[in-house]
C-alpha cells in the first residue's frame, strides 16, 4: 500500500474490523510487536521514519507524530492522574520542570475544552466521563504541538451524543495548528464529512483511495461502491432495506492468489480469481485495485454477466436489485 | 474508604479471636497442663487424699508441703480448676497487656521477657529475607517481561521453577555446606556483636528464606507485567514517545504489582514457618528456636504466647496489605 | 491438540519408581536403616554402600528408601486428608451459599491466618506423633486451601445449565452435589492434589527440623536430612545430608511440574488458591 499525505490534510482509512487499519497505524507509530516482520518505507518529511527508529531517535514520536487510541478507558493508566499523564511528556520531550509542565498541562486540558482543568488534572481518570477522559487523551496527544495526529477510531468507545464533538474538537484543532491528521474509523459517513482523502482497506491492502468527493461519487472498487450504497441516506425512504455486504472479511493467514474481494463481490468473474489486480492510477488522484472497476464499462458488462448467471464466478448467488 | 477499613478492622478482630481461641484450647485440651507443671504428681488423687481415703504424701525436696498442696497450689496458680472459657478469657485480659504468665518450665520467669530478648533476631532474619527477595524479584521480573519469552526469560522461568521446589531447609543445609563450611565465605553462626556481623552471618540464612519468596514474586510479576504491556496505556505511552525504561517503571509497573502485593501478605506465612526452621539450621537465638524449646519442655506459657504473637502478627500484616490496594489503585479508593 | 508432553511422564515415571521402591522396600535387598553400627560409620558412597553410611553406621541409601515410605505416605494421607474435609466443606458451602457458607468460610478463613508451619507446631506440640497423627496435621493444614478452591470451583458450576436442568428435573441436593458437582470440581482439585502432596513432604521435612516429625526411629526424609545437617556431620559427610535433599529436591519438583502440567491441559483458571 502506498499513500502520501500533504501538511494540514486529513486522510481518512475506512476498512472493517481486522482489515488491517490498525496495523497501519502501529508501523507508523512504529508500535509493531518486535516480532513483526517490517517491509517498506514511511517518510515524514523527508525523514525515513524507519531509520529514526533505528537510531533510537528519542523525540520524534510523541512530539511529531502521534497517535490518539480507541479507547479512552483503556488508554489512560489508571493509576496516574490525568495531568501526570499529560505533563510527563512535556517533561520528557521539551525537558519542562514539574510546574512548568503542570502548568501546561491545565493549560492543553482548558483547550480540549475539559472543564474545570484545574480540578481535572488533580482527578484519576476513573473520575471521568468516556467523552472527558477523550479529551484528556488527546491533549496528551497534543501536547508537543504534533505536525501529524493518527486518530484511530477515536469516537468508536465513546458515547454516540459525544462522537460529534470529539470529532469536531479535532477538525478545529488540525486547522487551528495546521497539522496533518490520519483519521482511522469503520465509519464511512464520518470519513465522508471531514477528511480530504480517504483511503478504503480490504484484507490489508489499500483497494481504493482518492480524494473523499471523488471516492463517494464515482467509486471504481466494488467493495468501496458496496460501502456506499451501505450507508443510510435521508432521502431514502424510512424502511428502506439497506444493501448489506454477503459473507465475511477472508482469514488473512495464507490467503490464495486471487481478489480477497472476489468471494464477495458480485462483479467477480474468472480472472478475479487467478490474480491479485494490481493497482491502477498509482501516484495519482485515483486509484484502486480491481479488474472489473464499477461504474466503468467493464464493470457493468461483469455485473450484467453474472446478473443473468444468477452466480459469480466465485459462486456467489446473486440477483437484480435495482439500486440507486 | 473508612467504612472499608472499619469492616475489615471488625473481620480482623473476629479472627484473632478465633485463632487465640483455637490456640488456647488446642494447648489445654490436646494436651495437659497440670501434668507439665508438676510431673507424674498430676496422677495424684487429691480428692481422695482429702477424703482420707489415701495417706498425704510429700516426695519434693521442700518438706513444708504436702504433694496435694503443690498441686493444689499450681492449680491455683495457672487457673485450672476454672472452667476453659473463663480461662481463655482471664487469658486473654492479661495477653492484650501484654501480661503472657508466667513460664512453667523456668520458674516464675514472665513469658513476655523471655519472648522480648529472642524476636529481634527473627525480625532482623525476616526483613532481610524480604529486602532479597523483593531486591532479586522486581529487577528480574521486569527483565523477564521485557525479554518476554525469548531466551533470558525462559532461563529466567527455569530456574524459578527450581527454586520453587527446593524446601526452605534443603536450600539451607546445601547453602551452610557450600558456602560456610567449605567455602567459608559466610560465617556459619549468628554473630550479633555489630551491624556488619550481623549483616554478613544472617546472609546465608537471609537468602535461604528470599529465593523461594524471589522465585514466586518474580513469576508474579512477570505474568502480570506482560499483560500490562499489551494494555492501550502503554501503546498511549509508547506514541507519546516514552522510553521503555520510562514506560516500565513508570507506567506498567505499579498496575502490576498487585498480585505481589498480595503474596506478599499470603507468604508473610511461609516466611515465619521458614523463619522457624532456618533458625535451626543456622543455629540462631530466635523466636523459632525458642518455641521449639518450649515444646520438648512442655512449656505451654510460653508456645501458646509465641504462636498468638505470631497469628496476631501474620493477621494484621494482611490487613495492612488489604489497606495497601487502595494506595495502589484509585479505584479501590474510589469503591469503597 | 494439547498433550502432557514427555518430561511430565518423566515426572510421572519417578514418581512410579519411587513408590515401588518405597511399597517393597522389605523385600529390597537393602541394608537395614536402623541398626546402629551395621557398617563401618561415616563411609563416603561407594558401590557397597551407594549414598555411604551416617554416623551411627547406616546405609543412607536404604534409610532413602525407607523414608520415602513414610515421606510419601504422609505426603498422600495429608492431601487425601485435606481433599476429603476441604473438599467437601468447599462444595458445601459454594453450593448452598447463605449462612452454611459464611460459617465455613470463617473457619477456613481462620485457619489460613495461621502460618501453616505455627499451627502444625501448635497441634504436634500437644499430641503423639506417629505417621498416622503426623498426616492429620498436615492434612488440617490443606484443608481451608483445598476448601477455597472447591468452594470457588462449585460456585462457578452450580450455575451451569446441566446443574440447573439436573434441579429442575427433581434432582434433590446430594444428588446433584455427588453427580453433577464433584465430577467437575474434581478435575481442578487434582492439580492441586498433586502441589498439594509436594508441599505436605515438605511440610514434614519441615516439622523433622522442629523436632516435631514422627517419633520413635521411624525413619523420614526430614529425619535422615536433619541427622545429617549438624554442622559437624555436615562439613565432613555432606552425603548424609545431601542424599536425602536431592531425592527429596526431585520429588517435589516432579510433583510441582505434573501438577502444573495437569492444570493446563485442563486449562482451569486458577481462583482462590
Amino acid at each position: 500500500m502506498t499513500f502520501t499525505l500533504e501538511q494540514g490534510e486529513m486522510l481518512g482509512i475506512v476498512g472493517e474490523s481486522g482489515s488491517g487499519k490498525s496495523v497501519t497505524a502501529k508501523a507508523l507509530m512504529n508500535l509493531l510487536p518486535r516480532t513483526a516482520e517490517i517491509d517498506g518505507r514511511v517518510r515524514f518529511d523527508g525523514e525515513d521514519v524507519r531509520a529514526l527508529a533505528a537510531a533510537g531517535s528519542r523525540h520524534f514520536w510523541g512530539v511529531r507524530m502521534t497517535m490518539v487510541f480507541q479507547d479512552p478507558m483503556t488508554s489512560l493508566n489508571p493509576v496516574k492522574k490525568c495531568g501526570e499523564q499529560i505533563a510527563e511528556t512535556l517533561r520528557y520531550h521539551l525537558g519542562h520542570g514539574r510546574v512548568a509542565a503542570m502548568k501546561a498541562a491545565t493549560d492543553l486540558l482548558e483547550q480540549v475544552g475539559v472543564p474545570e482543568p484545574g480540578r481535572r488534572v488533580n482527578q484519576y481518570p476513573h473520575q471521568l466521563s468516556g467523552g472527558l477522559r477523550q479529551r484528556v487523551v488527546i491533549a496528551m496527544a497534543l501536547a508537543c504541538e504534533p505536525d501529524l495526529l493518527i486518530a484511530d477510531e477515536p469516537t468508536t468507545a465513546v458515547d454516540v451524543t459525544v462522537q460529534k464533538r470529539i470529532l469536531d474538537l479535532l477538525d478545529s484543532l488540525r486547522k487551528e495548528r495546521g497539522m496533518s491528521m490520519i483519521l482511522i474509523t469503520h465509519d464511512l459517513g464520518v470519513a465522508r464529512g471531514r477528511c480530504d482523502d480517504v483511503a478504503v482497506m480490504y484484507a490489508g491492502r489499500i483497494v481504493e483511495r482518492s480524494s473523499t468527493e471523488t471516492l463517494f461519487d464515482r467509486s471504481r472498487h466494488p467493495y468501496t461502491d458496496a460501502l456506499v450504497r451501505s450507508i443510510p441516506r435521508i432521502e431514502q425512504p424510512s424502511h428502506a432495506r439497506l444493501d448489506p455486504i454477503p459473507g465475511r472479511p477472508p482469514e488473512l493467514i495464507d490467503p490464495p492468489v486471487q481478489c480477497a474481494f472476489a468471494p464477495r463481490c458480485r462483479y467477480a468473474q474468472a480472472d478475479c480469481l487467478e490474480s491479485v489486480p494490481p493497482t491502477e492510477g498509482v501516484g495519482e488522484s485515483h486509484e484502486f485495485a480491481c479488474h472489473h472497476p464499477a461504474n466503468t464499462p467493464r464493470g457493468r458488462e461483469a455485473l450484467a454477466n453474472n446478473v443473468a448467471a444468477g452466480v459469480t464466478a466465485a459462486g456467489l448467488q446473486i440477483s437484480y436489485r435495482k439500486t440507486r | 474508604m473508612r467504612s472499608l477499613v472499619l469492616s475489615r478492622l471488625a473481620q480482623l478482630v473476629l479472627v484473632l479471636l478465633a485463632v487465640t481461641f483455637l490456640a488456647f484450647s488446642a494447648m489445654n485440651v490436646l494436651g495437659d497442663p497440670l501434668f507439665n507443671i508438676v510431673g507424674p504428681l498430676a496422677e495424684l488423687d487429691c480428692d481422695a487424699v482429702s477424703r482420707g481415703e489415701i495417706a498425704s504424701t510429700s516426695s519434693s525436696l521442700d518438706a513444708t508441703r504436702t504433694d496435694c498442696e503443690i498441686v493444689a497450689e499450681a492449680k491455683a496458680e495457672f487457673r485450672l480448676d476454672e472452667p476453659l472459657m473463663k480461662r481463655y478469657v482471664l487469658w486473654l485480659t492479661d495477653s492484650a497487656r501484654g501480661d503472657f504468665g508466667t513460664s512453667f518450665a523456668s520458674e516464675g520467669v514472665p513469658v513476655s521477657d523471655i519472648l522480648k530478648e529472642k524476636f529481634p533476631a527473627s525480625i532482623k532474619l525476616m526483613i532481610y529475607a524480604e529486602v532479597i527477595a523483593l531486591g532479586l524479584a522486581i529487577p528480574l521480573g521486569v527483565y523477564g517481561a521485557y525479554r518476554a519469552n525469548r531466551r533470558p526469560d525462559r532461563i529466567l522461568s527455569v530456574v524459578s521453577f527450581g527454586a520453587l521446589a527446593i524446601p526452605n531447609f534443603a536450600l539451607g543445609v546445601v547453602l551452610l555446606y557450600v558456602f560456610g563450611l567449605k567455602a567459608g565465605i559466610f560465617p556459619s553462626s549468628y554473630d550479633s556483636s555489630s551491624f556488619r556481623t550481623e549483616l554478613t552471618s544472617l546472609f546465608l540464612p537471609a537468602l535461604t528464606l528470599g529465593s523461594g519468596l524471589a522465585a514466586g514474586y518474580q513469576r508474579l510479576l512477570r505474568t502480570d507485567l506482560v499483560t500490562t504491556l499489551q494494555e492501550d496505556f502503554v501503546h498511549m505511552a509508547r506514541a507519546k514517545g516514552m522510553t521503555d525504561r520510562h514506560i516500565m517503571f513508570r507506567h506498567a509497573l505499579r498496575p502490576s504489582l498487585f498480585s505481589v502485593i498480595t503474596v506478599f501478605g499470603i507468604q508473610t506465612g511461609a516466611l515465619i514457618g521458614g523463619a522457624l526452621v532456618v533458625e535451626q539450621i543456622y543455629l540462631i537465638p530466635g523466636v523459632g528456636r525458642e518455641l521449639v524449646t518450649a515444646v520438648v519442655r512442655d512449656d505451654f506459657p510460653v508456645v501458646l504466647a509465641g504462636v498468638t504473637i505470631i497469628a496476631t502478627a501474620f493477621v494484621v500484616i494482611n490487613f495492612a496489605v488489604d489497606l495497601l490496594y487502595g494506595w495502589l489503585d484509585p479505584r479501590v479508593r474510589a469503591k469503597s | 491438540m494439547k498433550t502432557l508432553g514427555r518430561p511430565f511422564w518423566i515426572a510421572v515415571g519417578w514418581l512410579m519408581l519411587l513408590t515401588v521402591l518405597a511399597v517393597f522396600a522389605s523385600w529390597l535387598p537393602l541394608e537395614d536403616p536402623h541398626e546402629i553400627g551395621a557398617a563401618e560409620a561415616r563411609l563416603g558412597p561407594s558401590s557397597s554402600h551407594l549414598f555411604g553410611t551416617d554416623a551411627l553406621g547406616r546405609d543412607v541409601f536404604a534409610r532413602t528408601i525407607f523414608g520415602a515410605r513414610i515421606s510419601l505416605l504422609v505426603g498422600l494421607l495429608a492431601i487425601a486428608f485435606g481433599m476429603l474435609v476441604g473438599g467437601g466443606l468447599g462444595i458445601v458451602a459454594g453450593y448452598f451459599r447463605g449462612v452454611t457458607d459464611q460459617v465455613i468460610s470463617f473457619c477456613f478463613f481462620t485457619l489460613l491466618s495461621f502460618p501453616a508451619l505455627v499451627l502444625a507446631l501448635l497441634i504436634t506440640a500437644t499430641i503423639d506423633r506417629n505417621q498416622w497423627t503426623v498426616s492429620l496435621t498436615l492434612g488440617i493444614l490443606s484443608i481451608a486451601s483445598v476448601g477455597r478452591l472447591s468452594r470457588a470451583n462449585t460456585i462457578v458450576f452450580a450455575e451451569r445449565e446441566f446443574v440447573q436442568a439436573a434441579r429442575v428435573l427433581g434432582a434433590d441436593s446430594t444428588r446433584i452435589i455427588t453427580h453433577e458437582l464433584l465430577p467437575n470440581v474434581m478435575i481442578p482439585m487434582g492439580a492441586l492434589a498433586l502441589l498439594g502432596m509436594g508441599i505436605a513432604i515438605v511440610a514434614e521435612g519441615s516439622l523433622a527440623f522442629l523436632g516435631l516429625s514422627v517419633e520413635g526411629d521411624a525413619v523420614s526424609w526430614g529425619k535422615s536430612i536433619v541427622d545429617g545437617s549438624q554442622a559437624r556431620d555436615l562439613e565432613n559427610n555432606p552425603n548424609v545430608a545431601l542424599f536425602p535433599i536431592g531425592v527429596m529436591f526431585l520429588t517435589v519438583l516432579a510433583l510441582n511440574y505434573a501438577g502444573d502440567r495437569v492444570r493446563e491441559y485442563f486449562d482451569v483458571r486458577e481462583t482462590a488458591f
